[in-house]
């Protein structure tokens, strides 16, 4: 506080440096509230997939065991053809309020299925049905990893938004209205001793003058 | 009276001689399979420990003391390994022509070990992980398939491996007339066959060969045998046949190039449907066109109903349904070899039936427990008629 000489420019240039710091406040408050709406979004669709993808894990398993059931072990056969991926996943990024967060989206690479044979001698059908419940549970999952991901990244993005706004509050603004109230309360002073000192002279030229 | 064996078996009069020893441990075997009452148990249990304790009492007792914890594919490999060991027992007691006759019987899983283990040479994978996995039944000599994954994957690689390895292998002459076949068709280049044919189609090409030269067998040996294994092999065939062209649509197999070219080559040269049967198949691309050519074969009209009508069963279960039937009646007559094919295969079911109702209590799917086929069971479809006595 101390060095902070309490001049008039001192004081124009901290009422300044307060509006700017109140401003700056309630825009970071409303973005924090922004995202805590987007934060609680996506905890509710974390729960609702996690919900459905315990029934999708359970029915592709089952839809395995009945495949070998009707095909016998394929398995290894799968495991030793030659595993081109045709899900792959692209990681992009997604602004929400300001802040960036990573999406996974599948596509398609459009190479052909290597073991569209697989089932040719017997349980060709439930091979099929085997792939198709295993690639809507692949596409649970990576939606499930998406949103996982952002939640994290927003989790970090919301507790330093929360952060500067009460950094704001509480330290930043308190401080520049301590020194405004200094500059204040000086610049009091100086015109109370300017007006006592005036005073003092005008007595002390009427005494003289007489 | 003759001692020494012939190509034929003899009939009522002389089977006894040299294989009614055997026939007698396969039918004592017999009463090894798991009852009505043991599958009623095994799926009321609400844990794989249950199963275990319900096991110990069955004729599993021995393979599934050595499993500290049941788990589906532990019993799966201990089933199989109990099978294989009746097996080879049966084997070594066994003479001509029955000796044959259980060879044939290996060939079958001979043929799927070796693809597995062309096709994890291809992908580099380690032999003895290999190794580990293929089927105790289809095993040869030990060297033999350590020398497969060793071949290098180009061209001159796969003709030696075919000249110095697999020609030795009993299912040799498979390759041989597949490869002949392969070159016709593609025009010249025996090598890169195996590299761009799917494996599965190589395999049910060697499957369609085994067939034919089983059945060929069957019949040189005449009298009992060759009419119901000969049955037996038909319906397989038919069996095989059905199979590729309805699991065909929606493949590259099904496109009408492809359909003549490859897909009728896989149909076999034996059983109901040869050859009329599977000279429309070839044309076949839809599943309606399926069912037109099934309607003109009256025992097959059943399982497609089943199929078309699309409820609780699929076809494969229909088609297990049928085979099972076939072979508890290979059991019914004496004096050929059927009961021992029938053997083998009813056991495979068994232990197919006990991986299926051990996963359902695993992922706790018990309302689907019950979806399996058992072996002479009293309650059966087809018994049920003879109960009202």
């Amino acid at each position: 506080m101390s060095e902070v000489p309490p001049t008039r420019m001192n004081q124009q240039v901290f009422k300044g440096k307060k509006k700017a710091a109140e401003s700056g406040h309630k825009l970071l408050k409303k973005k924090a509230d922004a995202l805590k709406v987007k934060f609680r979004d996506y905890a509710k669709m974390i729960a609702e997939t996690k919900g459905s993808m315990s029934s999708d894990a359970t029915t592709a398993f089952f839809s395995l065991t009945q495949a070998e059931y009707a095909a016998g072990n394929f398995k290894q056969k799968v495991a030793e053809g030659t595993l081109t991926a045709r899900v792959r996943v692209g990681a992009g990024i997604d602004n929400v309020a300001g802040v960036k967060l990573p999406v996974f989206t599948p596509y398609e690479t459009g190479s052909i299925a290597d073991n569209q044979s697989l089932g040719l001698v017997g349980g060709g059908k439930k091979i099929v049905s085997v792939r198709d419940k295993f690639t809507v549970f692949l596409h649970q999952l990576i939606k499930l990893a998406s949103l996982q991901t952002s939640f994290v990244t927003l989790d970090e993005a919301m507790k330093v938004t929360n952060r500067r706004v009460n950094a704001l509050e509480n330290v930043t603004i308190p401080k520049i209205q301590n020194i405004l109230d200094y500059i204040d309360r000086e610049l009091d002073e100086l015109e109370r001793e300017g007006q006592f000192f005036f005073s003092r002279v005008t007595i002390a030229i009427h005494y003289h003058c007489e | 009276m003759a001692s020494t064996p012939s190509g034929t078996h003899g009939g009522m009069a002389d089977f006894n001689i040299h294989h009614g020893f055997i026939e007698a441990l396969i039918r004592g075997m017999r009463s090894s399979f798991l009852a009505d009452s043991d599958y009623h148990h095994i799926t009321q249990c609400e844990t794989l420990e249950d199963v275990k304790l319900n096991m110990s009492e069955t004729d599993y007792a021995d393979a599934v003391s050595d499993l500290t914890v049941l788990t589906p594919s532990g019993l799966q490999s201990a089933a199989i390994n109990k099978l294989v060991t009746e097996f080879k027992y049966v084997r070594t007691q066994a003479v001509e022509p029955l000796a044959t006759f259980l060879d044939f019987i290996t060939y079958e899983y001979m043929i799927e070990n070796i693809m597995l283990l062309l096709k994890g040479a291809l992908s580099g994978r380690d032999i003895n992980e290999l190794l580990a996995q293929c089927h105790p039944l289809g095993m040869f000599k030990e060297s033999t398939m350590r020398s497969i994954p060793t071949f290098e994957a180009n061209a001159k690689g796969f003709a030696d491996l075919y000249q110095t390895v697999l020609v030795d292998t009993p299912v040799g002459p498979y390759f041989a007339m597949f490869l002949q076949e392969s070159s016709n068709a593609m025009g010249g280049e025996v090598r890169n066959v195996i590299e761009e044919v799917e494996i599965e189609i190589i395999k049910s090409s060697l499957i369609k060969y085994w067939i034919e030269d089983f059945y060929q067998y069957v019949q040189k040996l005449g009298g009992e045998t060759a009419e119901i294994m000969g049955d037996i092999l038909m319906v397989r065939a038919d069996t095989n046949a059905i199979n590729i062209t309805l699991n065909s649509f929606g493949t590259p197999l099904n496109e009408p190039v492809m359909r003549t070219s490859d897909r009728k080559r896989l149909y076999p040269a034996v059983g109901h449907l040869y050859p009329a049967g599977t000279h429309m198949l070839a044309d076949v691309s839809t599943e309606e066109e399926l069912g037109k050519v099934l309607d003109l074969f009256p025992q097959y009209t059943s399982i497609w109903s089943v199929h078309a009508a699309e409820a609780e069963m699929s076809i494969d279960d229909a088609f297990y349904e049928r085979d099972v039937q076939a072979l508890e009646l290979a059991f019914e007559s004496q004096m050929h070899f059927g009961c021992f094919y029938a053997y083998v295969k009813l056991k495979e079911q068994e232990i197919r039936n006990l991986v299926w109702i051990t996963e359902c209590i695993l992922q706790a799917q018990k309302d689907e427990i019950n979806k399996f086929v058992p072996v002479f069971s009293s309650h059966a479809p087809w018994r049920s008629s003879t109960k009202a006595r």
